[in-house]
């Protein structure tokens, strides 16, 4: 990492502490989809188990849910978007910085932003729902790691989804197809163990399922240590794919680019 | 700010039409953007329909609503939410022109400024979350064994979803008039809250977020109380609430925005 790569990163991470709605709105937007999911789950499991998870173990599942979602959704997504949208990414090419590699500093410290507002929200929703305590000191440790990875994974996800804008005139649709896709093949919006066998499959051959499934089975040792060291190295796996993903079609894309009539 | 007392309602519709016809103009010089639009937009309501029918494989209801019961509260949810996105999707840039200063001329054309700035753009994912919105509703009243007797009550329900989830969207959007910023950051809490919850059966939920989405914030009349007197779930006289929930949501999208007009100070002051 270089030093112009923390200049990025930090430049982006004051401009989104200088506002501090945005920390309240992170923790809300968020927070509704946990209130929501605490309300229908505790309706459906009552005193017993669905797809193995008790009423304690689906509230650290959401809890997860909350955390991941709530640092998954706080990037700059819309800068991103905009660069292009608006035509800066004509100005962007001209400058000896290599787009994604900015791009994605920026995107970190965007996220590093959220960091405390996901924490003390974690931390609130720990102490008023008292979810399942963690499978081992060994599955926290490892859930912390996995959690970690979604800041790539994030990233990889939004680039490519914000590369779409040199084909679109609106992003909007764009970023809503993109959560929606996250939250449910994450298993955000419904826990993987419930989907029938062929869309699990489908789940578990796309990056999303790293997004809360990952963190949320080792977390409650749904996988053993082995398994979850296998998880760990497909979420690296995946984070390496997407960035050259995004390489490969931000060179197709660019060529598009067109500067007022030019 | 210039108030024109010949702006009747045919000119304001006028203008209003006009203005949406040339963005659907637009549109079709984009193709491509269309279809990866439309196709964003359905995949949101596929996704749904998925989360639905996986949920009600492993139980056989929730809250009492039944598996067709909730796709139809899902559906109309979708419909009126894509529609905000081909009516009133403007509004989304409501933040972005008063920090821009973009108000301006909008102020001095003879037209209302709340139709100019709705109609600056079309959503296009709406096409698609509208299309396939309206598929789950009408897949969940086939399977719901709802007759054709209550096609008016559905139409009712339709079009007072679309008049009140749009007249709510533009009410959010226009907080960014003294709470400045580009992003419609309480549009977004309000759709977020919407298809976290008003997508579920509101007997979930504690009496305090039943009485905000019923009398305050009133959400609850898009989807959940016309498709709850579909399907018997609360009785018709709560059909009455549904037009004047979408008269009151109207006249508060409309005072809200001349209030938000009148602190409007243009940008660099």
């Amino acid at each position: 990492m270089s030093s112009l790569d923390v200049a990025f990163a930090t430049v982006t991470f004051k401009r989104k502490i200088a506002y501090k709605t945005t920390w309240i709105f992170s923790v809300l937007f968020g927070g509704w989809s946990l209130l929501a999911g605490l309300a229908v789950w505790s309706h459906i499991i009552g005193d017993g188990e669905i797809g193995g998870y008790d009423w304690p173990a689906m509230r650290a599942y959401l809890i997860i849910g909350f955390l991941t979602a709530t640092l998954a959704w706080s990037g700059s997504d819309w800068e991103m978007a905009n660069r292009i949208l608006d035509g800066h990414v004509a100005i962007d090419l001209t400058k000896p910085v290599d787009f994604q590699r900015a791009r994605a500093a920026e995107y970190i410290g965007g996220m590093t932003a959220s960091v405390p507002a996901a924490v003390l929200g974690t931390a609130a929703a720990c102490l008023i729902f008292r979810p399942a305590p963690p499978a081992s000191v060994l599955a926290a440790a490892l859930t912390i790691v996995s959690v970690l990875f979604i800041f790539p994974l994030a990233f990889g996800i939004s680039y490519l989804a914000t590369l779409t804008c040199f084909v679109t005139q609106r992003f909007l649709g764009i970023q809503w197809a993109k959560d929606s896709l996250v939250a449910f093949f994450s298993g955000m919006m419904v826990p993987l163990a419930l989907m029938p066998v062929w869309l699990q499959g489908i789940s578990w051959a796309l990056p999303f399922v790293h997004f809360t499934t990952t963190p949320a089975s080792i977390y409650l040792g749904r996988v053993d240590t082995a398994g979850a060291l296998g998880l760990l190295a497909a979420q690296a796996a995946w984070s390496v794919g997407l960035w050259y993903m995004g390489r490969l079609i931000w060179g197709r894309l660019v060529k598009k680019v067109t500067i007022h009539g030019g | 700010m210039v108030r024109d007392k010949s702006l009747t309602a045919r000119h304001v519709g006028g203008v209003y039409w006009r203005a949406l016809v040339a963005q659907i103009r637009a549109i079709t010089e984009y193709p491509a953007d269309f279809w990866v639009m439309a196709s964003a937009g359905a995949m949101w309501n596929v996704l749904q329909f998925a989360f639905i029918t996986v949920l009600f494989a492993a139980v056989p209801d929730v809250a009492g609503w039944r598996y067709h019961e909730m796709l139809m509260l899902s559906g109309l949810f979708t419909v009126a939410s894509g529609s905000t996105a081909l009516l009133v999707d403007g509004v989304w840039s409501t933040g972005q022109m008063v920090l821009k200063g973009e108000i301006d001329y909008r102020m001095t054309r003879p037209a209302p400024v709340v139709v100019q700035v709705a109609t600056t753009h079309i959503g296009m994912q709406g096409f698609g979350e509208s299309g396939i919105g309206l598929l789950m509703f009408a897949y969940g009243w086939i399977g719901a064994g709802l007759s054709l007797a209550a096609l008016p009550i559905g139409l009712l329900g339709l079009v007072c979803a679309i008049v009140i989830e749009c007249a709510l969207i533009t009410v959010f959007c226009a907080v960014n008039f003294w709470i400045k910023g580009p992003m419609s950051n309480f549009a977004f809490v309000l759709v977020d809250l919407q298809s976290n919850a008003m997508v579920l059966p509101l007997g979930l939920f504690p009496i305090g977020v039943r009485i905000v989405t019923l009398f305050v914030i009133p959400v609850a009349f898009v989807n959940f109380v016309p498709v709850a007197v579909l399907t018997g779930h609360l009785s018709a006289w709560w059909l009455v609430g549904t037009p004047l929930a979408a008269l009151a949501a109207v006249l508060a999208a409309v005072g809200v925005f001349r209030l938000g007009l009148r602190s409007y100070d243009s940008a660099g002051h």
